[in-house]
């Protein structure tokens, strides 16, 4: 065992010396990752790592032309554009945060501001928006009049968040309309049936002391537009960017480390190292172990590290600490061990089936990169359904939804650990019985 | 008394699979025995099995067949045991060249089995013998070609073997640290009694430091004894060389120098073919006429005067007393250097 471990901390040591190899190891992927989250991200500041979707460009039009409902003028119409330009009396609805609106004249100008890219979305309020709405006994069958939301293709996020606030609003619009008209309704029935609460009701209405405020009943500040994307486990899940391409980049860059390092027998082979280990009265298997183990500790201290830094810049770009993993520690290091155990073992039986170090070099870089490309370091896979199954062949995208679970507040990545020392452990011990075989020739 | 015997070598062979699927025989069924202390060289051509022998003897290549017993210990059936008992110095600079003297030192003799304090004094010998104390803390990349060779000998004496393997040990240094490395190789013998195992194609270190020789050729012992043994086989005959140029040389001639030059036992004529080093067409022609005698610098007025009248101009001369050359030559056919 001794010997084991001084293999291993000779290659640890030579590793953790190397300056190029360090600006290999961690300082590009860390810039990577970094570059690629904040593209994916549009820009990352103010309010957290998550991807913020504010400021949406919208051109609104109001083409209502308003309605008598129970006696009074009503414009839902307006309302709805009250909900979205700041107003003396509407400064902190979430949906300004949310949007940037300007109000237009018509919807010919509106659609040609979102042609032109200034706007990303148009929003075309119909002239009988308030009359579809209203509900009552003369008026029973409701029929919205659509609001059209007119986009550029290339706002495909945002139409789809204005449509929800559309759809969001107009539903609270109709909600409050039925429920007034219903609550009038029964209070007139009632007021029928029961002559004392006739007179009363009638004496309250007259003297003016009866006078509800319905006006609650149609701001959706009481039942708050949220924007939640949610994973097929049915749970709400944010998707932070640098979260996702810094462990993807990470397991990427961890690939070609597991490669490099099982290489490395090859490259004391061809310096006569190795031979004088095995010259030594050292047994074969104690010299392999010492090396893949050495690989493994290597791959374990460089996702490690990023990991930190990463956290450290998200910190920094969030202006507090924040732990963008999660907070389950212990099960963020779990999966940092399989899926480092997992590219040792791909690295061992690539080096093991080689010949030259050069011949791994080519062959590893090839195999890296398309473990790279279908695991996500360079785009949000989810977003190609049609390389979904490929993507699930390899250990990166199991190590990257491990941490993805886990920097969401999950721990259901049992099945990812479970893969992940799967392929790592059978690999893991096929490069060591193949390497085993080519040192006794 | 019987000597005791170090190294025994019986029936050792070693078949590769070449490119085109068929064997190779690299080495063929070599037996030999080292003596306890002795400098024990194989003197070779490149090519002709000494590291693919030393290789199975230190157990990096497994025997397609045969055995060596190392202090008695079978290096197939008791590799670790036999492998205590010796150090290894390769023809490579097997050292990592990113850590220190000291750092290599101290890895590889933790991959002996040294520990703590012992292996922390054993560094320090190492260090002292090799006389690198001031430079112990530097890089190995730091290091000239002479000073890396001297930690690579340093690295085989770590766990004080009873025999050591050199494997051409002199490759690529200079006059001036090959002769510290044969000077470490004379003391490793005298002071510390080691065996030392010896590989060479460089005739002039093999007669300087051996106490027996086995000349390999093609995979096979071809020739073994001391120095004195091999020179016997070609007898104690001088090699006189004289270089002609283009001209010929008739039998009449070669045959007037063995009849009226005492001593002389043999004269060849032979027409060697220098190509340009830029091309491949034929530069010029080297005639070169060997003449084997006895007291060959006594000779050679007589010969040099019988060349003169028969018209022959001598371009240039040289004698050589028996030595390896000439055994392997006379063994083989061919130069040592070929």
């Amino acid at each position: 065992m001794r010997k084991i471990l001084a293999i291993t901390w000779k290659d640890l040591y030579t590793t953790f010396t190397d300056r190029n190899l360090i600006l290999i190891m961690i300082v590009t992927p860390l810039a990577l990752s970094t570059i690629i989250g904040s593209a994916f991200s549009g820009f990352i500041g103010g309010g957290g790592n998550d991807v913020p979707v504010r400021d949406i460009p919208i051109a609104l039009v109001n083409l209502d032309q308003g309605g008598n409902a129970n006696g009074q003028d009503v414009n839902y119409g307006q309302m709805f554009v009250d909900l979205l330009i700041p107003t003396r009396t509407n400064t902190s609805s979430p949906l300004l945060a949310l949007t940037d609106a300007t109000l237009l004249g018509n919807a010919a100008a509106a659609r040609a501001s979102v042609n032109s890219g200034s706007k990303s979305v148009a929003i075309i309020i119909p002239e009988d928006y308030t009359s579809s709405l209203t509900y009552s006994q003369d008026h029973p069958d409701v029929r919205v009049s659509p609001i059209e939301v007119y986009s550029s293709p290339a706002a495909t996020i945002s139409a789809g968040i204005v449509r929800s606030i559309v759809e969001n609003i107009t539903n609270t619009f109709l909600t409050g309309s039925v429920t007034v008209e219903a609550t009038i309704e029964a209070l007139i029935a009632r007021a029928q049936d029961d002559p004392a609460f006739g007179l009363q009701f009638g004496v309250a209405s007259a003297s003016g002391s009866f006078q509800p405020d319905f006006a609650p009943a149609f701001q959706p500040d009481a039942a708050p537009i949220t924007i939640e994307q949610q994973t097929v486990r049915g749970q709400a899940q944010t998707f932070n960017p640098l979260v996702f391409f810094g462990s993807a980049q990470a397991l990427f860059f961890m690939t070609f480390t597991a490669i490099q390092g099982a290489n490395s027998m090859l490259e004391e082979r061809r310096d006569w190292t190795l031979q004088r280990l095995i010259a030594s009265p050292t047994p074969r298997i104690t010299i392999l172990l010492g090396k893949l183990l050495g690989t493994w500790v290597t791959c374990i201290f460089q996702v490690t590290l990023l990991f930190i830094f990463l956290t450290l810049i998200g910190s920094l770009i969030a202006g507090e600490l924040q732990l963008i993993w999660g907070s389950n520690l212990l099960a963020i290091l779990a999966v940092i061990v399989a899926a480092s155990l997992a590219m040792c073992g791909i690295g061992a039986v690539v080096a093991a089936l080689a010949r030259t170090p050069e011949q791994v070099n080519v062959v590893g870089g090839i195999i890296a990169i398309a473990l790279g490309l279908f695991g996500g370091a360079f785009f949000n896979i989810q977003s190609i359904p049609q390389i979904a199954p490929i993507s699930r062949l390899t250990p990166n995208y199991w190590g990257t939804d491990a941490f993805a679970t886990l920097a969401a507040g999950q721990n259901d990545i049992g099945m990812n650990l479970v893969v992940l020392t799967v392929i790592g452990g059978v690999l893991f011990l096929a490069g060591l019985a193949i390497f085993n075989r080519r040192l006794s020739v | 008394m019987q000597t005791q015997i170090m190294v025994e070598v019986r029936d050792l062979t070693k078949t590769f699979k070449g490119k085109n699927g068929a064997d190779i025989q690299a080495v063929k069924g070599i037996s030999l025995d080292i003596r306890h202390g002795e400098i024990y060289s194989l003197l070779g051509p490149n090519g002709a099995g000494k590291t693919t022998t030393i290789s199975m003897i230190s157990g990096l290549l497994a025997p397609t067949r045969g055995d060596a017993r190392i202090g008695g210990h079978s290096i197939t059936k008791e590799p670790l045991q036999a492998k205590q008992l010796l150090g290894v110095v390769p023809q490579e600079i097997a050292l990592y060249p990113t850590l220190s003297a000291r750092q290599n030192l101290d890895f590889f003799g933790k991959m002996y089995g040294l520990s703590g304090s012992d292996l922390s004094r054993r560094v320090d010998e190492i260090v002292d013998f090799v006389d690198l104390r001031e430079r112990q803390h530097d890089r190995i990349e730091t290091f000239s070609g002479g000073m890396k060779r001297r930690v690579n000998i340093g690295v085989g004496l770590l766990n004080k073997p009873q025999l050591i393997y050199m494997d051409e040990p002199t490759v690529g240094i200079d006059p001036q640290n090959r002769r510290r490395v044969l000077d470490t190789v004379k003391r490793l013998q005298q002071e510390m009694g080691m065996t030392v195992l010896y590989t060479s194609h460089l005739m002039e270190e093999v007669q300087e430091i051996s106490d027996r020789i086995a000349i390999i050729d093609h995979g096979e012992i071809i020739a073994e004894g001391t120095l004195g043994e091999l020179i016997q086989q070609i007898g104690e005959e001088d090699r006189l060389t004289f270089k002609v140029g283009t001209q010929t040389v008739s039998e009449t001639l070669l045959a007037r120098f063995q009849r009226e030059v005492e001593g002389v036992t043999s004269a060849s004529y032979d027409r060697r073919e220098i190509a340009d080093e830029d091309s491949t067409a034929l530069a010029h022609v080297d005639g070169v006429v060997t003449i084997m005698a006895k007291r060959g610098r006594k000779a050679l007025p007589d010969l040099l005067r019988i060349a003169d009248d028969a018209g022959l101009d001598v371009l240039s001369v040289e004698v050589r007393e028996p030595d390896l050359e000439g055994v392997f030559l006379h063994l083989t056919g061919r130069a040592l250097r070929d």
